[in-house]
């Protein structure tokens, strides 16, 4: 049953990606609602299976790639309905409903393979380390993704003959108010994430857990969203290179997902 | 559906004549008034704005004089006011009123005052008291036009004017101008429009320099901002997040540098510089500066150009969708047309079913059952022959088939009006004589009339139905009074024998 209405929650999605062409590109308000109300009845549905699956098997994170994915994609949903509110925009759903679709395909296609099974898949702590992290992932998204938009925006505005294909951009202080909140929002819960999880293996697995290449790179993203965001303060970094730093920023982020392969002591799934 | 416009607008009279024929908000009601009185005019509005004088009417078949009205309301010669009118009737007229709502009929296409304007004058005329069923009818859809032609084309989502460009592209930049910074220099007529543009979208402050300080002075005082002195500029100006120049300067005013100098002092906020001077103020190199937007006046006036070219083509399938409108209208008003002459129709019908049951005197030793039984029967067959007719006519209204409509009604002796031309009336027709009445003046009788005229061949018969009292020609076979017989082939029905009611038997 739980995987029926995984299924519905992403085809939600997808119905809502493609709602969001017209909504967007066309300025279609019945599409844009269309969009709108798909997303938000998908993250609902997909809030509700995750909490049923939490009650039904005594865990309060994702414990296989497929379900950290779908939980990724939640986030992603979430994030662009506030910001649709806040901000008043949905150009940033020709991105995020497209992701959110794609990274809950996995589990709308089944269940994992091979899942984390540990006692510590019940504590509290790992519940506000793996949540905290995956928001610092999904704000570092939107950070690159309002970056990129600014830049594309600010060609826009410089070229005096440019398409009008582009015409649906936010405004560039928009985007750069996004692209700043995103960052701040991201480093806070990096920041508490991080913490969180060296409370954990200071008492779990002692200093050697801090060696592991993983754990290595997590605290140099933290290092280079600290740099990102005092340079923005004191240089008001936008722009070209804000889209440089933020790039750079992102590629860590892969970076510390793709360093699961190599991890020894901090992994999602066993082969 | 009769529609009567008249009047004058900014492609066909020149300002010197709208301005002596323009009615002022205070006198509108006595105009409304004086136009309601006037000789054929049912119901009335005027739309007196800038660009255009015209009455509205509805009237009857005789359309009024509204030139005359005009002439004679005004101090204008009549000779003049006549050559610049323009005058649509009945279909034409709905058109022009859905285009004028729409904006299409606007000097600059799309702009969205016209249909305020239309609802203010509505307003007024409503207050008035001139405004009936059928003027209310055209202009809830002149409204409803104007909000689908906005909605479901881009008629009026780009700018096309200058000064609105500039707001355009500075909220392009800012996402609002609440709280932003003005800095309006030199003193052009174009530069104080666009800031005066800038203040009512929502800008926070303005700033005036100018090389003469008075001017300054005069123009920080129109907008409540401040002076900042013209020797300060350089140093000052990085305070302002738009900056609208038009100096008569032949030398830049701002270069490059000073426009990596304001930004470093910004923290790269971006700033918007609007360059409406010829010769230009702002170095073009300035555009290259990351976080500064320079538009020149050949900038501002290309989106100009461009936004007018979206306007025409969006203007196009507007047309399209007005013209569907009014077909429609057109077909809902020949409905609305044709519903007294229904009524009539049942009317007459009933009248005579109701004469020929009180003729029939047996009825009275009738049980109540039995009489039932009687009643029944009858209206079920007169419903059973109203039923084709009935349809044609709907039909016919629908179709817009006036031809066909006054066939049917001469076929069944309907007036216009509502009432049967021999005086039995319809329900709720007005000014008719109701129930018995009717019937004691007019008595029910029907005849068929053989045609001597129809190229002398016989067996074409033309209809005619007359109603007195104790005749009655008519008779129907069984089987002839079906739904879906054509009223031709119910009225060469032979008799019909209604068992129990004495007399000829009739639907």
């Amino acid at each position: 049953m739980e995987l029926f209405w995984i299924r519905v929650a992403t085809a939600m999605y997808g119905v809502a990606s493609l709602c969001a062409l017209p909504a967007v590109l066309w300025n279609r308000a019945r599409f844009r609602t269309a969009a709108l109300a798909l997303a938000c009845s998908a993250a609902v549905l997909q809030c509700v299976v995750f909490a049923g699956m939490a009650a039904a098997h005594h865990r309060f994170i994702p414990t296989g790639t497929h379900e950290v994915q779908a939980a990724l994609g939640l986030l992603i949903a979430a994030a662009f309905l506030l910001i649709a509110a806040r901000y008043r925009t949905i150009s940033f759903g020709l991105f995020a409903l497209p992701m959110a679709f794609l990274l809950a395909l996995p589990s709308a296609l089944g269940p994992d393979h091979y899942t984390f099974s540990s006692p510590l898949a019940r504590g509290g702590w790992i519940a506000i380390h793996v949540a905290s992290l995956l928001a610092a992932d999904t704000a570092l998204v939107f950070s690159l993704l309002a970056s990129f938009l600014y830049l594309l925006q600010e060609r826009r505005l410089k070229d005096k003959h440019a398409p009008g294909f582009f015409a649906w951009l936010p405004p560039l202080d928009t985007m750069d108010r996004i692209a700043q909140s995103t960052l701040v929002l991201g480093f806070l819960c990096m920041t508490l994430g991080l913490f969180a999880g060296s409370l954990i293996a200071q008492e779990r697995v002692g200093a050697t857990y801090f060696q592991d290449p993983k754990v290595v790179l997590s605290f140099a993203m933290w290092l280079i969203y600290v740099s990102i965001l005092l340079v923005r303060q004191s240089k008001g970094l936008r722009g070209r290179q804000a889209m440089y730093v933020s790039t750079i920023a992102f590629l860590v982020v892969l970076s510390v997902w793709a360093a699961n392969l190599f991890s020894s002591v901090h992994r999602f799934a066993a082969p | 559906m009769n529609f009567l416009v008249t009047g004058l607008n900014h492609r066909n009279a020149p300002v010197e004549l709208r301005e002596q024929v323009a009615i002022t908000a205070e006198d509108l009601p006595d105009a409304l008034a004086a136009l309601r009185q006037w000789p054929g005019v049912r119901e009335c509005m005027i739309l007196s704005t800038c660009n255009r004088v015209e009455l509205f009417t509805a009237c009857g078949e005789q359309p009024p004089d509204l030139h005359g009205f005009l002439a004679q309301r005004f101090p204008v010669n009549a000779q003049d006011l006549r050559a610049h009118l323009y005058q649509f009737r009945d279909a034409e007229a709905v058109r022009h009123l859905f285009r004028v709502g729409a904006s299409l009929d606007s000097m600059v296409v799309g702009e969205p005052q016209i249909l305020g304007q239309v609802k203010e004058a509505y307003a007024a005329a409503r207050s008035a008291g001139v405004v009936g069923s059928e003027l209310e009818r055209l202009l809830q859809s002149t409204f409803s036009v104007a909000k689908r032609v906005r909605t479901d084309t881009a008629i009026g989502s780009t700018s096309v004017s200058i000064a609105s460009i500039a707001v355009d592209l500075a909220l392009k930049i800012f996402g609002s101008l609440a709280g932003k910074k003005v800095l309006l220099v030199g003193a052009g007529k174009m530069g104080e429009l666009a800031a005066r543009h800038l203040l009512a979208q929502g800008a926070g402050s303005i700033m005036v320099s100018n090389r003469t300080l008075a001017r300054a002075e005069r123009l920080a005082q129109m907008f409540g901002g401040q002076v900042m002195p013209f020797e300060q500029l350089l140093e000052r100006a990085d305070q302002a997040d738009i900056l609208i120049t038009s100096t008569g300067s032949h030398e830049f005013v701002f270069r490059r540098e000073d426009g990596v100098r304001m930004l470093r002092r910004r923290r790269g906020r971006p700033m918007c510089f609007i360059d409406i001077a010829v010769p230009r103020d702002v170095d073009p190199a300035m555009n290259r500066v990351d976080g500064v937007f320079l538009y020149d006046i050949d900038d501002l006036q290309n989106v100009a150009a461009a936004n007018l070219a979206d306007r025409s083509r969006e203007a196009a399938s507007a047309e399209r969708m007005v013209q569907n409108e009014v077909e429609q209208f057109a077909r809902r008003a020949h409905v609305v047309d044709a519903v007294p002459t229904l009524r009539a129709l049942r009317g007459h019908a009933e009248a005579l079913r109701q004469a020929e049951l009180r003729r029939a005197g047996r009825l009275e030793s009738f049980t109540a059952e039995q009489r039932e039984t009687v009643e029944a029967l009858t209206r079920g067959l007169m419903n059973k022959f109203l039923h084709a007719p009935t349809q044609a006519l709907r039909a016919a209204a629908q179709d817009g088939d006036d031809e066909r409509l006054l066939l049917l009604r001469q076929v069944f002796q309907l007036a216009e009006s509502g009432e049967a031309v021999d005086g039995v009336p319809a329900p709720g027709a007005s000014g008719g004589l109701h129930g018995a009445q009717a019937l004691d003046t007019a008595a029910a009788r029907e005849t068929v009339r053989e045609d001597s005229d129809s190229e002398g061949k016989p067996g074409q018969p033309v209809y005619a139905a007359k109603h007195t009292a104790g005749e009655s020609v008519l008779k129907l076979q069984p089987g002839e009074h079906q739904a879906g017989a054509a009223p031709d082939k119910l009225l060469e029905a032979a008799e019909l024998e209604l068992p129990g009611i004495r007399g000829e038997g009739r639907s």
